[in-house]
């Protein structure tokens, strides 16, 4: 009897295999949603960078192959944090490298999160999973965002901004598209893409490397409301006045003046490439439930 | 979860105190220098003193204490009967190493080994050395973590207790 | 829910079993503890914990009775100490167990560990030095239906952190023993072993064809006949790419790793030869390029050094692709003769070299299709050397000397995964003299001398040791390591350090103050990085 029992469970696991073909490459179709009125499920997809990371720009590809397939239902953030991958070059090696990307909101959600503690690169989808399962490599993050996409949406966001010179008004309304409570908060940042500037990649170093959706300043974090109660059709409308000198020149001191082997070379911002990014997360396990993107300068 | 865990840990101080035996060798099997599987409860030494000594290759103070008690095992044979089975816990990155190497230092113990860790882990061990003593009932009487020169002597000591 | 009916079921099982009047049944465990404090050093670059102290602890539980034994193991890590992961938090019973074996038949349910032939395609084990530990938590099957036959099969999911990967893992292992089946009385004794594991995944990928379960298979073969011993084991991965949406990446060539080693020994004399040749052969329970992930065991063909200089630079095997080879000498030179002296000499020698493959490993996509030579070494990356010589000698019943003279070529780039071109490879010399005195029975006083001369990397270091033991509880100990040849002068540093120790039996309690370097802890062919620190440790273990 015992003979049969092992005898079969080995023969039936020996059949477990798959051997696939060529071509590996599928036609993908469109698999974005199309409706531009209703409000779809946003993600938000952090990658944490650094421009010496030389296995870093493979994560920053993958991001873009996940925004290829699923478009603006994809919005990525990059975060350059660390003194070994994003600390600037000394000046006697100018000039490679000599930019600093780092912001001070980068390093408090490094050391919160523990992202760069385990390795670069390495990335959030919504943050979901924390505290345990948060922080996932660049090959899991596809797995996530189809999981993601499949929940159902609470919150419908819509930015609008209105820009003079270097102040900047931003507009967030959020509308409630469910019944719910909770203790949600409501994010705002900043973010640059089209910086050019030197970038490891692999072996090389790649001087006019394209850094996309780099975080340049949070803006605002805040509850919500006040209640805990929201119901559907409820509209929130926050309304935050920024100076854009004001923020770049933070940035500058922070790198000068706290950030580790920082020089203060966080400057030239150029407000036609930022976007605004908002996002509303869970305050009791940091799950993002929606964001939204929008060009700062219409 | 906490409640349970607390209540499971006074349980098991409980037992423990009141089973006031010794330990006897876990079943677990291990391999023979020829490559051959074997139970660790099949050792046996017609009910003198058993000596198991885990060690590795790349441990030192395990090779010191072998090798500082191989210059004396004769005697400590001819006195008490003792036998030393020496059970290394390589695993395949130096398994290959451990026949060679006590051949070359010519050691006449009983050699084991233990290749995934089973009887290590059965045994509570976390660093090696680590020595345990056995009764003429294979139970386990005596043990020691580590070696310093002279721990030999606590050993023998030890043994000669159980031979009288 | 699964969790407490567990535990409840364990808790009441052990009160009743300790009321029961004839009990047999036995309860052992170990704990372990390990705590240290971490100041600021700017010198050294240690950074100061916000916790000021960080604790790693274990506790395991083993019950047996007859043939059943269960048990459980509590790790806490109240935070994880700086050379372990952040994703190692909080407290918890990961690990848990029930077995039991009826007419020969073993089965185990709950967590396991378990090994395929050498692990070429599958090892679950733990190691928590390294902070490795990848328990599968399933159903095991063991079973010899025949003398000399050994089956076991298994199943279930490997452990990451403090929850389990995706992939659902199915294994099974036949192995033969010829002689003993076979009744053969012959001297040669040959052993045959055939392994399969295969992992289950769901392919949700909208971009590319993934197998959704991927096979490994591993044949082995051992002979053995007097003083000689072959060993070997050649392991296939089917195709295995990781799933990304980057077309470069996905590679869904065949992997391959080939183990084979020939030992012969007699008296006093001992001589070992291995190669090993790797390609594309790492198997991980998920199909994402993580470390935390991997469930084969490819060990690096090097020497386990424990001199701190010798493994100052330690090599890792890189699964993608090397070829290596290695050779270990065991001598002993007969006491009495010339170059003997009064109590024999001791001699062990040891060469490894280790290379890339040529063109890299094997690949295949839609765009591009490799696969390397079998055997180049020619031309082909150097990625680590070592020859290395050691003399042990017992001068007088009060000295023992030991003496070591290694040359070392590590590929600093490659082995720590930097850029190509940053470092180059680092050649160092070293030379280590290891003397011990006993002053009077018991006591006894040890010098290690080190020296480590190198140019690339950071320089040359000194390391000196002294230590102090008295029989049978306790041990003192200073060691400084000095970077007296880094050529950027504000890192010519000193690693001070003293550690006292009391042994009793089953319990083991040390206490450390000093510096630590940063640097790269191996054990077989795992490393792991240990930030620089500087501050006290304390470790307790013991076993019940």
């Amino acid at each position: 009897m015992k003979n049969i029992i092992t005898l079969f469970s080995f023969i039936l696991i020996i059949t477990s295999c798959d051997v696939v073909e060529g071509p590996y490459e599928i036609d993908t179709g469109d698999v974005t949603a199309t409706d531009t009125n209703t409000y779809v499920k946003k993600i938000l997809i952090e990658d944490f960078t650094g421009h010496t990371c030389q296995n870093c720009p493979a994560a920053a590809r993958e991001l873009e192959a996940i925004h290829d397939i699923y478009g603006d239902q994809i919005i990525g953030m990059a975060l350059h944090v660390s003194k070994t991958f994003a600390r600037p070059y000394a000046s006697s090696q100018a000039p490679n490298y000599q930019y600093d990307f780092r912001t001070k909101w980068g390093k408090e959600w490094d050391d919160l999160f523990g992202i760069s503690g385990i390795g670069l690169p390495g990335g959030m989808i919504n943050r979901i999973g924390y505290p345990n399962e948060h922080r996932l490599g660049k090959d899991e993050w596809l797995a996530r965002v189809i999981s993601e996409l499949e929940k159902e949406v609470d919150f419908g966001i819509r930015i609008t901004t209105n820009m003079t010179e270097n102040e900047a008004v931003i507009t967030i309304n959020t509308e409630i598209l469910n019944n719910i409570n909770g203790d949600y908060n409501l994010v705002v940042c900043l973010s640059e893409s089209n910086i050019i500037n030197w970038q490891k990649d692999g072996s090389e170093d790649v001087e006019n490397y394209e850094h996309n959706h780099a975080l340049r300043s949070l803006l605002s974090d805040e509850n919500l409301s006040n209640s805990s109660n929201y119901a559907t059709a409820d509209n929130i409308e926050q309304t935050i006045s920024v100076n854009l000198n004001t923020l770049e020149q933070f940035n500058i001191n922070y790198s000068q003046n706290t950030a580790e082997l920082g020089n203060g070379n966080a400057g030239e911002w150029n407000a036609s490439n930022m976007s605004v990014i908002a996002y509303i997360y869970d305050n009791t396990n940091q799950e993002i439930l929606q964001v939204e993107e929008a060009h700062l300068n219409n | 979860m906490k409640k349970l865990f607390l209540s499971l840990l006074a349980t098991i101080l409980f037992s423990t105190l009141s089973i006031a035996q010794n330990r006897a060798l876990p079943s677990v099997d291990v391999i023979t220098v020829t490559e051959e599987r074997f139970n660790i409860t099949d050792l046996e030494n017609n009910g003198k003193p058993i000596v198991i000594s885990f060690w590795a290759t790349w441990c030192k103070p395990c090779k010191e204490e072998l090798n500082t008690i191989a210059e004396v095992y004769e005697d400590w044979q001819d006195e008490t009967g003792v036998k030393l089975v020496a059970i290394s816990i390589d695993d395949s990155k130096t398994k290959a190493k451990v026949v060679p190497y006590v051949n070359a230092s010519e050691w006449d113990y009983e050699v084991y080994i233990d290749k995934n860790g089973d009887l290590k882990r059965a045994m509570g061990i976390s660093t090696v050395p680590h020595t345990f003593l056995l009764n003429s009932k294979k139970e386990i009487v005596w043990q020691h973590k580590g070696y310093v020169d002279g721990d030999e002597d606590e050993l023998f000591e030890q043994i000669k207790k159980l031979a009288r | 829910m699964f969790k407490k009916i567990t535990y409840t079921f364990i808790v009441s099982f052990l009160a009743l079993n300790s009321f029961a009047q004839n009990n047999s049944g036995e309860i052992h465990g170990d704990f372990d503890l390990n705590m240290q404090s971490y100041q600021e050093d700017k010198l050294i670059g240690a950074k100061a914990a916000d916790e000021i102290i960080l604790n790693n602890a274990y506790l395991n539980i083993n019950y047996t009775k007859g043939d059943f034994t269960a048990g459980l193991r509590y790790e806490s890590y109240l935070n994880a100490l700086m050379d372990f992961d952040d994703s190692y938090k909080g407290n918890g019973i990961p690990f848990r167990y029930a077995s039991y074996t009826i007419d020969g038949l073993e089965v185990t349910v709950g967590n396991y560990y378990e090994q395929v032939g050498s692990g070429l395609i599958f090892r679950s084990y733990e190691n928590k030095g390294l902070g490795a530990d990848n328990a599968m938590d399933g159903i095991r099957l063991k079973y010899s239906p025949l003398k000399g036959i050994y089956l076991k099969s298994f199943i279930g999911k490997s452990r990451t952190y403090f929850t389990y990967a995706d992939g659902i893992i199915r294994g099974a292992d036949a192995e033969v023993n010829l002689n003993e089946a076979l009744n053969l009385e012959s001297k040669t004794k040959i052993i045959i072993g055939q392994g399969f594991v295969s992992r289950f995944q769901a392919d949700i990928n909208p971009k590319f064809k993934l197998p959704q379960n991927v096979a490994a298979y591993s044949t082995r073969l051992n002979i053995i006949n007097g003083g000689w011993n072959y060993s070997g084991e050649y392991a296939i991965k089917l195709n295995d790419p990781v799933g990304s949406l980057t077309t470069e990446v996905n590679n869904y060539a065949n992997g391959n790793a080939l183990m084979s080693n020939l030992t012969y020994s007699k008296r006093g004399f001992g001589i070992v030869v291995e190669m090993h040749r790797v390609d594309h052969m790492e198997f991980r329970s998920e199909r994402a390029q993580e470390k935390q992930y991997i469930i084969n065991y490819i060990p690096t063909l090097t020497k386990q050094h424990t001199y701190t200089l010798l493994a100052l630079y330690p090599s890792a095997t890189q699964t993608e692709g090397e070829f290596g080879t290695q050779i270990d000498v065991f001598y002993k030179i007969k006491k009495g003769s010339l170059l003997g002296g009064k109590y024999g000499t001791k001699i062990i020698f040891n060469y490894s070299r280790i290379n890339a493959l040529n063109g890299g490993s094997s690949f295949l996509n839609d765009n591009r299709k490799h696969n390397p030579m079998f055997i180049s070494t020619k031309g082909e990356e150097l990625y680590y050397k070592d020859i290395n010589l050691e003399i042990y000698k017992k001068i007088n019943k009060k000295i023992r000397v030991t003496g070591v003279i290694a040359k070392q070529s590590y590929n600093k780039d490659v082995l720590e995964g930097k850029t190509p071109g940053t470092y180059g490879i680092v050649e160092s010399t070293i030379a280590i003299a290891d003397i011990s005195y006993k002053i009077k029975k018991g006591h006894t006083v040890r010098i290690e001398l080190q020296e480590l001369l190198a140019d690339g990397g950071e320089g040359s270091w000194s390391m000196g040791l002294a230590e102090y033991t008295i029989s049978p509880h306790w041990f003192f100990a200073v060691q400084d390591m000095y970077n007296w040849g880094n050529h950027d002068v504000s890192k010519q540093l000193h690693y001070l350090n003293v550690n006292c120790g009391f042994l009793k039996g089953a319990n083991r309690i040390a206490i450390g103050y000093g510096k630590k370097r940063a640097g790269i802890f191996c054990v077989g062919g795992v490393c792991k990085e240990v930030p620089s620190s500087n501050g006290f440790s304390l470790t307790i273990s013991s076993s019940f």
